[in-house]
């Protein structure tokens, strides 16, 4: 099994302890493998030299007179320009591109019947030498497990992870501008991109967020009263000039002033005094007789400094504020010195303060509130330690792993800074709240390069770990089990992780992995944008569109907690729906809203390719689409993407199309140009004509009965949807099987997959046929393969 | 102390709708209408993009010269003929295929704008080119609140593939603040109203607009220093993404520091309800966002904006103006004369809503002229004939005098594989851009 061998922990609870000189030493491992990172080669155990050899002296010349006058240059044929191909490096790592090539090769319909033929010999030699250039990457030598691209949240991931750190619905996150999609999926590192708009609705709704997780009490009005010098007397002590008062002898001035509640009020003067006899003026602040304090006015000549005495009182009510001038004195001009004399010159003064807030009622405040206020300041309690405690714990599970001991001090000091500027405790604690959701280390998932170690790429930390598999199975947060495991280093005990993966797919939570995973690989987020022509179809209506949708969530669910093979999804004799739905399909007997398991033996429905949710995402607004259909399962259920449309699709010159569908299907297939993609397409979307753009069941189309009848490419004659799906699961099976782990795999992951990753695909491949297709082994494989649990570098070659 | 009243933006939540807006004037405060003003008016670029090109013989003005006659398609802008230019013959040689294979349409979306041939990926290293409204707002965009704004119809796909092989990021996003760094557009009328006049944000009692300043710079100040601490640790690629992080922080600093020098408070709202979201129906949902883009320029929020009636390749059906079928279905008409007329009807559509945005604009007094003599707003498409995916010939037009540099707006015809990037280039220079090239351009176009 695997063994967490990493010598260094990024994240390490005692590094308080340890003091600055581990963290020094960190940095500096991390800014050396930084270094030598680039010159990091994946082993793939390939002899380029020679293999470059084979391919310029026996290949090369097959591909020139066999492929290349048509697919070459800017106007390659199905733009596919074969002479860019220069080495073997090159065609490995476009092993797509070869693959399409080679099952054409294999078809035996390239190159196509009006061009010089390729001999047998040729042809064989071609095809083996190409799958051995493409395939042949020594999987015992620890290939690269690949790099992902540090990725952001996606709204869905943000709007759960959101939900499950604070316990706050933040519906808004729907609002976030859309997160492109790359391979297929929203959660692709390389193109999730964080433009200022995505940055300013993050601020916003860390503001909003944190203003519904703790209740700060508004803070009270604000008392301000500023005199002028000119308003001041001190008798015969002083007299106002312009712009000061000056306070010449031992004397008091005497304020009235209402404060209007108890509580700390501040007294600020800008005096400058001078001094004599090396000593400089005192003042003496007392409040209705008791004296408050006593200090020295002390300033540089001209330039009136600040002082601010604080007055606490115990009631409101009119108060007498006297300042008293204590120890005026003169000196003689003596011996050449100038004369001195000790004054005070009052510039400004101003008494002001606010009104404590009330404290909110224990019963008012949000659960939330409660769980994350925990300390709150108190005698004996700075508001730093308090704020340190709650901030710990918070800003870990935000950031998913312990948050280092600076990161804490350093949000306690954000709330401690906004709480000396006047907010409440609460509102400080706030602010740092806000802090930690715009954080990188919560808007990314972070995962931290490391240094190989005898020769192997490192494996992810238990906490980054514990992260990839929670946005895998829950698009959200780890919750605080699965963060436990992580931190007593678990994760990578078998049973555990066994333990650990089947809890959190019976979890509620795997829905979300239903939703994103499935309802992206099978398209069926695209629904909402088919609106089909309403004259025609209408008995699809939007909540025909929704009780659609919801049958396949539950129908995969149903199979992935289940732990049922992953075959049903292609064969299942029952499905799920309400009594809506029901009557939609047609199927009796189904009474009541709720959705329930309903066997569909004899009605005409076998597994997703036949539910109307698939069916309909498949067809056009006023008509099914047979290439389309085709199309949707050879990219999605075979993994075999038929080549694109080429570009500048050559303009059909002769007369319209006419006739049936499937008569226009076929003059638009005598055109060879045509031909050769869309005989891969064709049949098996005149398979599926039994079915409507809505995916109603039909016999006719335009009173015309509906032949569904047709040849697969490799011979294999079919005639309807249920030939269809048999041959899919049954000659097609490892390519359905393949093809879903690559999907999943690329969802898990978070990035395209790269010829590398052959080797993990044809372990998973494996081990399902071995474990009878069980969804709960193709998950299980997916976590414990190298690409999801190691550190590996980009691309290269 | 200040009474705690109830904010009129709380009442207009109330009112929330999802009506176009009948009238602009006197909806604009008079503070910030004056704003707008100033003493000298200033000049507003826009791009408008529509998908799958267009039917070109609807399109194409027969004669030249400034008398040219309006054809079908552009028959909604006759009340602004005056300010409207037509320039055929322009290529988007970015858009072709160079041996990249198929992919006509995430090539133009992503090309659009920038010239640029695009990186055909799927998502790893994904590359483009900077957009040419980008580089107006990084220079001009620093005079008003928002250096520019990314609107539309559509957001971004949300499955799946969007055309051969090319990642999704090309088709859905115009504006390219760099090579690999899309914007993505706003496509709710209330989220744009929120970020153009604020969203209702309770300000606590005693608690003054410029502390909640404060707290958010602290915020951002703060994040800043923890993704620089984070980018020390990280490999290349990654490093790339936490840039984007610390461009977005110091991009919204800078909003916020400009949004208090504008005084958007209280007095800063319009007099109109705010949108309640996307309507159902297009056209009001079209004209919503026509709205929005009207009160953004004509508040002077910003003065550089981009707006995609939608993404590239886009297969939405029009039932209403009796063309039910996907519009890049029938984009691929193969010749039909049935299918050519409903593209003519889409593209009559789309023109109709332009037509509702100049309708805006039209006689509304600035200092020296009117507002339309000072923009410049150009539209069209990537693709000229759907069916043929051809990047030649392109569907352009422009509204707008470009501050007087138009004298008459007029029909200019241009040799064969003219770049478009001539005409950014040129635009580029009245926006007072230092340019000598942009995308693929030849040379600065030469017209008027």
């Amino acid at each position: 099994m695997l063994l967490h061998n990493s010598p260094i922990r990024f994240f390490d609870f005692n590094a308080r302890r340890k003091g600055a000189r581990l963290f020094t030493a960190t940095v500096m491992m991390l800014l050396t493998y930084s270094l030598s990172a680039s010159t990091l080669q994946p082993a793939l155990g390939i002899d380029w030299v020679a293999r470059d050899k084979e391919f310029f002296e026996k290949i090369q010349p097959i591909l020139k007179s066999a492929c290349l006058e048509c697919h070459s240059g800017s106007e390659a044929d199905a733009g596919l320009a074969l002479s860019n191909f220069k080495t073997s490096k090159s065609i490995l790592k476009e092993r797509q591109t070869w693959e399409k090539v080679i099952q054409r090769l294999e078809l035996e319909d390239m190159p196509p019947k009006d061009a010089a033929p390729l001999a047998g010999a040729d042809r064989k030699r071609l095809v083996e030498w190409l799958k051995s250039a493409i395939n042949d990457i020594d999987c015992g030598r620890t290939p690269n497990p690949g790099s992902v691209t540090l990725r952001r949240l996606n709204r869905v991931e943000y709007r759960n992870t959101v939900r499950d750190l604070l316990g706050i619905d933040y519906a808004l996150a729907a609002g976030f501008p859309g997160d492109d999609v790359g391979y297929g999926f929203d959660n692709i590192g390389d193109v999730l991109t964080l433009p200022p708009l995505l940055m300013e609705k993050y601020l916003t709704a860390a503001e909003d967020i944190s203003r519904k997780a703790i209740l700060a009490p508004e803070p009270g009005p604000v008392f301000e009263s500023i005199r002028k010098p000119k308003q001041l007397t001190a008798g015969s002590s002083g007299k106002a000039n312009d712009g000061y008062f000056s306070f010449y002898s031992n004397g008091k001035i005497t304020i009235e002033e209402q404060l209007p509640w108890k509580g700390e009020f501040s007294l600020e003067l800008g005096m400058t005094g001078s001094p004599a006899a090396g000593e400089y003026p005192r003042m003496l602040v007392s409040v209705d007789g008791k004296k408050v304090k006593e200090f020295s006015v002390q300033s540089e000549p001209d330039t009136p400094k600040n002082f601010v005495v604080p007055i606490r009182i115990s009631k409101g009510g009119k108060r007498s504020i006297t300042l008293e001038f204590t120890n005026d004195k003169t000196v003689e001009a003596k011996n050449g010195k100038p004369a001195e004399d000790r004054n005070i010159a009052i510039y400004d003064l101003k008494i002001s303060g606010q009104k404590p807030a009330d404290p909110i009622p224990e019963s008012q405040l949000p659960e939330s509130h409660r769980k994350i206020v925990k300390a709150t300041p108190s005698t004996g309690v700075s508001v730093e330690q308090a704020a340190t405690e709650v901030l710990r714990p918070l800003a870990s599970k935000a950031f998913r792993r312990p948050a280092t001991t600076q990161e804490v001090k350093r949000l306690a000091t954000l709330a401690n800074d906004a709480i000396e500027a006047g907010e409440s405790y609460e509102g400080g604690i706030q602010v740092a709240l806000q802090a930690i959701l715009v954080s990188p280390s919560f808007l990314f998932k972070v995962e931290e390069p490391a240094p190989q170690v005898a020769g192997q790429f490192p494996l992810l930390t238990d906490f980054e770990l514990a992260t990839r598999l929670s946005y895998f199975l829950w698009s959200s947060m780890p919750d605080q089990e699965l963060l436990g495991v992580a931190q007593k280093k678990q994760l990578r005990d078998p049973s555990i992780l066994k333990q650990q993966i089947e809890r959190m797919i019976k979890h509620k939570r795997s829905n979300a992995f239903v939703e994103n995973f499935a309802g992206q690989w099978l398209t069926l987020r695209k629904l909402d944008q088919f609106i089909p022509d309403a004259n025609l179809f209408p008995k699809w209506t939007t909540e025909i569109r929704e009780l659609a949708r919801r049958e396949t969530y539950l129908f995969i669910a149903d199979i992935v907690q289940g732990n049922k093979s992953m075959m049903r999804l292609l064969d299942a004799d029952y499905s799920f729906m309400n009594d809506k739905l029901a009557k939609f399909y047609e199927i009796p007997g189904v009474e009541g809203d709720e959705f329930r398991m309903v066997s569909t033996k004899g009605h005409k429905r076998l597994g997703l390719l036949t539910h109307a949710s698939i069916l309909a995402v498949t067809s056009n607004p006023t008509r099914t689409s047979p290439v389309k259909r085709g199309k949707w399962v050879l990219d999605n259920l075979l993994g075999t993407p038929p080549p694109a449309a080429p570009p500048g699709v050559p303009e059909l010159d002769k007369a319209e199309l006419t006739g049936t569908l499937r008569q226009r299907m076929e003059q638009h297939r005598a055109d060879p140009a045509c031909a050769s993609c869309h005989k891969l397409m064709d049949p098996i979307g005149m398979a599926m004509e039994n079915y409507d753009a809505i995916g109603r069941w039909r016999t006719l189309d335009y009173g015309q009965p509906i032949d569904t009848s047709g040849e697969l490419p490799g011979g294999d004659k079919i005639k309807g949807p249920a030939d269809l799906i048999r041959n899919i699961g049954s000659k097609n099976a490892e390519k359905f099987v393949r093809c879903l782990s690559e999907k999943m795999l690329v969802y898990a992951l978070g990035r395209g997959l790269e010829y590398y990753d052959r080797c993990a695909i044809d372990k998973i491949q494996a081990k399902l046929i071995q474990d009878d297709t069980k969804f709960s082994t193709l998950i299980y494989e997916i976590v414990v393969s190298d690409p999801f649990q190691r550190k590996g570098v980009r691309d290269a070659l | 102390m200040k009474n705690q009243r109830l904010s009129r933006r709380t009442i207009l939540r109330g009112l929330g709708t999802a009506m176009s807006l009948p009238l602009l004037d006197a909806m604009l405060p008079v503070g910030r209408l004056a704003a707008a003003a100033g003493p000298q008016a200033p000049l507003r670029t826009m791009y408008f993009m529509v998908p799958n090109g267009a039917h070109m013989p609807a399109w194409t003005p027969a004669s030249e010269g400034p008398g040219y006659a309006l054809t079908p398609t552009m028959e909604p802008l006759a009340k602004h003929r005056e300010f409207i230019s037509v320039f055929s013959g322009l290529t988007l040689d970015g858009a072709r295929a160079h041996e990249d294979g198929a992919g006509d349409h995430a090539r133009s979306g992503a090309s659009f704008l920038t010239g640029a041939h695009p990186k055909k990926t799927d998502g790893a290293d994904i590359k483009n080119s900077v957009s040419v409204d980008q580089v107006a707002a990084q220079v001009i965009g620093s005079k008003t609140r928002f250096a520019s704004l990314e609107l539309g119809l559509e957001g971004s796909t949300q499955a799946g593939g969007c055309d051969s092989g090319y990642s999704c990021a090309y088709s859905s996003n115009l504006a390219w603040r760099n090579e690999n760094s899309p914007l993505p557009k706003e496509n709710d009328p209330s989220a744009v109203f929120d970020r153009l006049f604020g969203n209702g944000e309770k300000v606590g009692e005693g608690k003054s607009r410029t502390a909640r300043l404060e707290r958010r710079k602290s915020v951002l100040d703060f994040v800043q220093e923890d993704a620089k601490t984070l980018h020390k640790k990280l490999g290349i690629a990654d490093q790339r993404k936490v840039d984007e992080y610390l461009y977005a922080v110091r991009e919204v600093e800078s909003r916020l520091a400009n949004s208090s020098k504008l005084r958007i408070g209280e007095d800063g709202v319009p007099n109109i309800p705010r949108p309640s979201g996307i309507p159902h129906d297009r056209s009001q949902h079209c004209k919503l966002m026509l709205d929005m883009v009207a009160l953004a320029i004509r508040s002077d929020s910003t003065r550089v904006l981009t707006f995609g009636f939608a993404n590239e390749g886009n297969n939405w059906g029009y039932p209403e103006i009796g063309a039910p079928e996907g519009h890049h279905d029938l984009s691929h008409h193969g010749k039909s004369e049935e299918k050519q007329a409903k593209i003519q009807k889409i593209n009559l559509f789309h023109m109709q809503h332009f037509a509702y945005l100049l309708d805006h604009f039209a006689d509304v007094e600035e200092a020296g002229g009117k507002l339309l003599d000072n923009c410049m707003i150009l539209y069209g498409s990537g693709i000229s004939d759907g069916d043929r995916h051809n990047h030649d010939d392109l569907p352009i037009i422009m509204a707008g005098k470009a501050g007087g540099k138009i004298k008459k707006a007029s029909h200019w015809r241009f040799p064969k594989d003219t770049p478009l990037c001539d005409l950014y280039l040129w635009m580029l220079n009245q926006s007072g851009v230092k340019a000598d090239s942009f995308g693929d351009s030849k040379g600065v176009l030469k017209f008027s």
